[in-house]
């Protein structure tokens, strides 16, 4: 299908769903092809191309909202779905916060598209998966086994129209590679993984890649537990990142409206140690969830969330927001045409601060340098109480010293925040989580 | 697309050489309910359709998939696909036949013939009884759910399936506070069943079990941490199986030894008292089917048999690199993926001892009454889950109800430690994560006593990355 024939399909949905008697309807379109490669000992493993396109269309009728979506863009398909989406509309609740994004003159100029992308040739993905494996391996003689070593790219176009004149249309791609290889020494096996994902095919950094995937599968090796203590930890920027996956939930205005959230009902007040600003933005350069606008089609931005330790607000899509009386801040975010918008982080990260972690660690008498977590999926993100497994690097005399496994960090988030002592300045994406290295004091560690 | 055209297509995808080929089509539909803030928030539908082909030659796979399900834009899938192959045969069988499942679904009430007002009162209902259990009660959320997927399989080696899959889940959580506290409690259903599986349970019953659950985790006590006796009661589900051995019998893990189980076939694993089986067969279960995503029979495989380990789980990849037949494990979430080997519904066998002489033998220890999400790291073994329903047991009597437990421990040591197993069994639901693909599954354990695990939480080193074994409760 061609560009235009998106956007004819489009409007006819939207045009189909108002004469059966909605009041106002909102299509979504996405076209996507998606390139995967794996490897393992230098062989092609596996080898993935996918194209996926799909149309979603929200209907609104007496202030209640019905959704329904199709993969199969006939029109007899389409048709089919606004009737259900309109049938749908029917069974649910009345609310006069629904609404659709208002009709919007300019978006946001973002440089989302690298041509490299896609004029680069198989063979050469193939080889740059290849090399992520060979630089794992190369790091050290005690990496056995490559559980894989991959290339991905996706390439895609995203449409979105309502009923109040809203017309949308980005084209983006990214690309990353990661590996996951394994250290052995003496029966014993640690996993260890590295990861770059980025919207220009120049900056992956297959010697980065592999050679933090070799770093992490032999670091742990030989690790013994520690007596229970309390101790400060320091937090690896990946790590960091797995605690804000609990965090950014909680900092949506639809968790805090259900009383979901520990953050509720603390505009304005300290949630956080002053070291702490929590920021989501949906328009930086060069990362992964940059877009010029949302799931709704509003303008995507970047909102301060908790700033020197302050809670300033919350992320909105256009329902919550207008149930606060505040503006959308543009996120309302869609998984993919099968799901409607709900309020979810963009690219969601902890600010840097301006000490080296290497100087952070230094000025630890003792302490845990964690660098796997286990369990984080577990914590309770309206309490914010957890319990994880962890190992890491016990830091004595400013020195990183053995490496340490079987021990258990827990808490609660809310004190967690509270006691973050250092924030260092190696700011380092995983995707749509962004965290430095972090000093939290005063954790309780159990062990043996 | 007629046989005549699948295999035209088959064809196609070998033209190259290759060993295999396959072509998976899948049309799915989906209906979800969502009730919070006592609104019915959302009433999502839609259709989902695709197809796939796979071309293996020697240890690569060339997999591609589109949603345009043409004849022409197959071809060319299959064109795109055949590049990937190096050598190898390059024809496929002659005709095709079908192989006959083990197990029939009755499926009484198709999800497609009721209609959405009888759906949404089941939602309803359950929101309204959580809610009046107690004032604490301040939030409650309920989701329905239902699934029509058909498929259909061919492949170069003359296997032809068609099949339709109906799944229904259903799921309540509540969440109560006192203002100092919040705590969470959620009950759960799902089969391979149409909505006559709320003749099964009543959704009132779920919403009320739901809140009290919450409640009682109100007024729990914080659960003390170190090492402990841990009875786990038979309606806690098997978390515990599935993570600290099921994904470690998964055959792709074994042969990369990527498992502490790789090379253990035939040695002795586990305690004498357990017996560990996965079987696709079980009349309605989560995990159930016909025929798994490969088109090889679902089947009753034992992995463990009184603490030996006698067999893994493959799909056709990983049996072929052994000379196997696969054990009908290979599932993938749709047609955008490959299959690789998956669970079904994986169980500890029943024992011989009464549940309640299992407490009764234990002076000090941890009653998990339902557990919660768990994650293993199948390199090392190391595992956790959260406790959902906790208590103390002293003396061999329940005391009280404890919050917070996470227990930790080591798939082949817990096995190990396995002391007495009950004569009852107990199944849960959930949807199993591997390599980003969702599962539906479900697992069993009777009553069971483990002589020691780490309760409050310990473990070992996994990254999150694609490549995490979790479960989330649903």
């Amino acid at each position: 299908m061609a560009l235009n024939d998106f956007l004819k399909l489009g409007t006819k949905a939207l045009e189909k769903a108002l004469k059966i008697g909605a009041d106002n309807a909102e299509v979504f379109l996405l076209n996507a092809r998606d390139f995967n490669i794996q490897v393992a000992n230098q062989n092609i493993d596996t080898i993935k191309l996918a194209e996926e396109r799909g149309l979603g269309i929200r209907v609104f009728k007496d202030r209640r909202m019905g959704f329904s979506y199709t993969s199969d863009l006939n029109d007899t398909a389409v048709d089919r779905v606004v009737e259900q989406a309109l049938a749908n509309s029917l069974n649910t609740a009345h609310d006069e916060y629904l609404t659709l994004a208002e009709k919007m003159e300019n978006y946001p100029t973002l440089d989302l598209f690298d041509q490299e992308i896609s004029q680069k040739s198989v063979e050469e993905k193939i080889e740059l998966a290849k090399e992520i494996e060979n630089y794992a391996k190369k790091y050290d003689s005690r990496i056995k086994i490559t559980e894989r070593a991959a290339y991905e790219d996706s390439q895609y176009e995203i449409w979105i129209m309502n009923s109040l004149g809203l017309n949308g249309y980005y084209q983006g791609a990214y690309c990353g590679g990661y590996a996951l290889v394994v250290g052995e020494e003496k029966g014993e096996n640690q996993t260890g993984f590295g990861m770059q994902y980025s919207l220009k095919y120049k900056s992956l950094n297959p010697e980065i890649i592999g050679t933090d995937a070799g770093r992490r599968a032999v670091r742990l090796l030989g690790a013994t537990s520690i007596s229970s203590q309390k101790a400060p930890i320091v937090l690896e920027p990946y790590i960091a990142t797995n605690f804000l996956g609990i965090i950014s939930p909680a900092l949506s205005a639809e968790a805090v409206d259900k009383g979901k959230s520990f953050f509720k009902g603390k505009t304005n007040k300290r949630v956080a140690s002053d070291l702490v600003t929590l920021i989501d933005d949906g328009q930086m350069d060069d990362r992964v969830l940059s877009a010029p606008f949302d799931g709704e089609g509003v303008p995507t931005s970047k909102t301060v969330l908790v700033e020197q330790g302050v809670l300033k607000g919350y992320m909105h899509n256009t329902y919550t927001a207008k149930k606060a009386g505040l503006k959308s801040t543009g996120n309302g975010v869609r998984g993919s045409y099968r799901s409607t918008p709900e309020v979810g982080s963009t690219n969601f990260y902890l600010a840097p601060g301006e000490i080296d972690p290497q100087q952070m660690i230094k000025e630890i008498d003792k302490g845990l340098y964690v660098t796997d977590v286990m369990g984080m999926h577990t914590a309770n993100p309206i309490s914010g109480d957890f319990s994880l497994g962890a190992s890491g690097i016990w830091i004595e005399n400013g020195e990183l010293t053995r490496p340490v496994r079987g021990i258990a960090i827990a808490g609660n988030l809310q004190e967690l925040l509270g006691n973050i002592d250092g924030v260092s300045n190696d700011l380092t994406f995983f995707v749509g989580k962004g965290a430095p290295t972090i000093k939290i004091n005063n954790i309780s560690i159990s062990g043996s | 697309m007629d046989k005549k055209q699948l295999k035209e297509i088959l064809d196609t995808a070998l033209l190259n050489g290759g060993d295999f080929a396959e072509i998976f089509i899948e049309h799915k539909e989906t209906t979800s309910i969502g009730c919070e803030d006592r609104k019915i928030e959302r009433i999502n539908s839609g259709i989902d359709a695709g197809a796939g082909i796979r071309v293996i030659s020697g240890d690569s796979t060339a997999y591609a998939f589109t949603n345009i399900l043409t004849e022409k834009s197959l071809q060319a899938l299959a064109q795109v696909t055949s590049k990937a192959a190096k050598s190898g045969k390059n024809k496929s069988a002659i005709d095709f036949t079908t192989p006959k499942p083990l197990v029939e679904f009755n499926i009484e009430l198709r999800p497609d013939k009721v209609s959405v007002e009888e759906k949404v009162e089941k939602v309803k209902a359950a929101d309204t009884a959580a809610r009046s259990v107690d004032e604490k009660i301040q939030q409650v959320s309920v989701g329905y759910g239902d699934v029509r997927q058909n498929i259909t399989i061919a492949n170069s080696e003359g296997i032809f399936v068609e099949d339709e899959r109906i799944r229904t889940r259903f799921i309540c959580n509540a969440i109560a506070s006192d203002g100092s506290s919040i705590q969470t409690g959620f009950s759960s259903l799902g089969g391979t069943q149409g909505f006559e599986i709320f003749k099964e349970r009543d959704p009132k019953e779920m919403g009320i079990e739901s809140a009290q659950r919450a409640l009682l985790m109100l007024s729990a006590k914080p659960c003390p941490s170190g090492k402990m006796a841990v009875v786990m009661a038979s309606e806690a589900g098997g978390t515990m199986v599935h993570e600290a051995c099921g994904h470690g019998l998964e055959a792709d893990l074994v042969q990369k030894s990527l498992s502490v189980y790789a090379k253990k076939r035939g040695q002795k694993v586990a305690s004498d008292l357990v017996t560990v089986i996965d079987d696709a067969t079980m009349p309605y279960k989560y995990g159930s089917f016909r025929y798994d995503d490969e088109g090889t029979v679902g089947q009753k495989n034992v992995l463990i048999k009184n603490g030996v380990l006698e067999n893994y789980m493959y799909d056709r990849l990983t049996a072929g690199k052994e000379g196997r037949k696969s054990s009908g494990n290979g599932r993938r979430e749709s047609y955008k993926e490959r299959p690789i080997p998956r669970m079904t519904n994986t169980y500890i066998a029943s024992g011989k001892d009464e549940p309640e002489d299992i407490i009764k033998s234990t002076k000090k220890g941890i009653l998990v009454r339902k557990m919660g999400g768990g994650q293993v790291n199948t390199t090392n073994g190391d595992y956790v889950f959260d406790v959902a329903e906790g208590y103390l047991i002293e003396n061999g009597e329940i005391t009280s109800a404890v919050k917070g437990a996470t227990l930790a421990g080591n798939g082949p040591d817990t096995l190990q430690m396995v002391e007495m197993v009950g004569n009852d069994l107990g199944f849960a639901i959930g949807t199993c994560g591997k390599e980003g693909q969702g599962a539906p599954v479900s697992d069993a354990q009777p009553t069971m006593k483990i002589k020691e695990l780490t309760v409050g939480g310990t473990g070992g080193n996994g990254p999150e990355i694609n490549r995490d074994f979790k479960i989330r409760r649903m």
